[in-house]
């Protein structure tokens, strides 16, 4: 049996471990998942498999918070290979009000981004094999 | 107990897009000058062969081709990697095997290849060194992670992008004095300010080159320094730091936590305070890089380091002279030879041989390299001092 495949954002890197593949299989329910220390109750945003401090196996719980503020962002002219189709794009990295942050593009600017510029989470399908997260201002 | 060691000679390769050569013939090119100094082959021990990207010529096994290449086939040799650090990485390595007693004489060569590749493909590689999971699939570009830092630094410290400028044309007014220098030319402050965008804030003039090049030192423990110079240039301080993978994951991005770190390393290291450093060779990969470099490295308070561009206290005849060799931006930065040529150029200097007069940085007895790798991750300072 094999399972249809999933990859994050835009350009892909084709490894897909089983916890990513969960990361990515929720996120295609809309749901952005963290991860939580079960030893020592770290969180993490993105989510890793082993926690940072204790290195014990994470588990991934929902992150519910989609407000957020652009702590920085970059316009992208000149891309690298594998997103010349998409530029310019904005990447922003978001700041949220627990302090966890996250970097994605931001999709519907119609002007120039600025620092501390409200952020609203969103998700998208880029294309049959791709998900993402978004930024939207 | 450690043996000290110095710098006792240098040699470096012309930088630019070099068709004309492979790696090979770079690393001859700057070794040459070292054995005509008299450092044969006979007198080396070992070698250490600094070569970031092996992606951008196919080339595996480098420091086996190299060192054959250069006669050196029966000596031991290794290679290092950590991204743009991995000049001075390879320094650090090859201090530690002389100041240990493993060794008392070692070539370390620097060299990058990367003009083998189109700019949009050296650019897809460079953005493989982001995070292969999290960045890299929303295209976070090599300029892209110093974009982030200079919209946040703008922000926080309400820079004008024309400062950024200023240290473009600073670094291209001394490239057009280095023979060795990629893009040799001068350029104006406003067609730094208005030029082509790149990863907005920041510009093609506020960008480092895609350069091919090599350099090369040899360094030698204490007792044997006086059989190849009477200039040795002493390793007196080193300072590593390292930084988070991910840049969303700083606690700033108007300072590079790593570099703070090693740059307070190198000082105890050395017993020196940044007041005591005569010139600097900062790793201006990009503009907002190198201003970030003067406020880490002590220079400048956070957020003050525009005074310096501003009085130009950072030119040959200033306070703190940085980069006047063209610096990554206009000498150029083939990933592997930047650090070895950061400590080639300050070798020079206190020789009192700059190639041009007006670029030669008076009475140097303290020279500090900072050498950052990626966005920071990676970061080495040296710290030398003259030895006569």
């Amino acid at each position: 049996m094999s399972e249809k495949e999933l990859y994050l954002g835009y350009a892909t890197d084709k490894v897909v471990t089983p916890f990513f593949r969960k990361f990515l299989e929720a996120l295609e329910q809309e749901k952005l998942m963290k991860s939580v220390c079960p030893n020592c109750g770290t969180e993490f945003l993105p989510p890793r498999q082993h926690c940072q401090k204790c290195l014990s196996e994470t588990e991934l719980k929902e992150f519910t918070e989609r407000e957020a503020k652009l702590y920085s962002y970059v316009i992208v002219d000149f891309p690298p290979e594998s997103l010349a189709s998409r530029a310019p794009y904005v990447v922003a990295i978001g700041e949220f009000p627990s302090g966890l942050r996250l970097t994605a593009h931001i999709t519907n600017l119609t002007s120039m981004p600025e620092v501390g510029m409200p952020l609203k989470l969103a998700f998208d399908r880029v294309d049959e094999k791709k998900i993402t997260y978004k930024w939207l201002v | 107990m450690t043996r000290r060691v110095a710098v006792v000679a240098g040699g470096h390769a012309k930088f630019g897009k070099r068709y004309d050569a492979t790696m090979r013939e770079l690393c001859a090119e700057a070794y040459k000058p070292i054995y005509d100094e008299g450092i044969t082959q006979d007198k080396i021990d070992a070698s250490v062969l600094s070569y970031a990207a092996s992606q951008f010529t196919g080339q595996g096994a480098g420091s086996a081709l190299i060192a054959d290449y250069l006669g050196l086939a029966d000596k031991p040799h290794l290679r290092v990697e950590s991204a743009c650090t991995t000049g001075t990485a390879s320094l650090r390595a090859a201090w530690g095997m002389v100041a240990s007693g493993l060794y008392d004489v070692m070539l370390v060569l620097g060299v990058e290849q990367m003009n083998r590749v189109s700019s949009a493909r050296a650019t897809e590689l460079m953005a493989q060194a982001g995070d292969m999971r999290w960045e890299y699939p929303f295209g976070i570009s090599f300029p892209a992670f110093y974009a982030l830092m200079a919209s946040r630094y703008m922000h926080e410290y309400n820079l004008p992008h024309e400062v950024l400028s200023m240290i473009a044309v600073k670094s291209h007014h001394y490239g057009a004095q280095n023979p060795k220098a990629h893009l040799p030319r001068e350029v104006s402050l406003e067609e730094a300010n208005n030029a082509v965008p790149i990863c907005r804030p920041l510009n093609l003039y506020d960008c480092s080159l895609i350069t091919d090049g090599a350099a090369a030192v040899v360094i030698a423990a204490e007792d044997r320094v006086k059989e190849f110079t009477d200039e040795p240039m002493w390793i007196k301080g080193i300072g590593a730091g390292a930084s988070e993978m991910m840049i969303q994951d700083r606690s700033s991005l108007t300072s590079i936590p790593g570099a703070k770190r090693a740059a307070k390393a190198a000082y105890k290291m050395a017993g020196l305070e940044p007041k005591d450093i005569d010139m600097a060779e900062v790793h201006d990969c990009f503009t907002i890089a190198e201003l970030i470099a003067y406020e880490d490295l002590g220079f400048a308070e956070p957020g003050k380091g525009r005074e310096i561009v501003e009085n130009k206290e950072n030119y040959h005849d200033g306070r703190i002279p940085v980069n006047v060799d063209g610096g990554l931006k206009s000498k150029g930065h083939p990933l592997g030879a930047t650090g070895v040529s950061m400590t080639y150029e300050i070798l020079n200097q206190m020789r009192g041989t700059a190639q041009n007069p007006s670029r030669q940085i008076d009475d140097v007895q303290y020279g500090l390299a900072h050498n950052v790798g990626q966005s920071g991750q990676f970061v080495n300072i040296f710290i030398f001092e003259r030895g006569w």
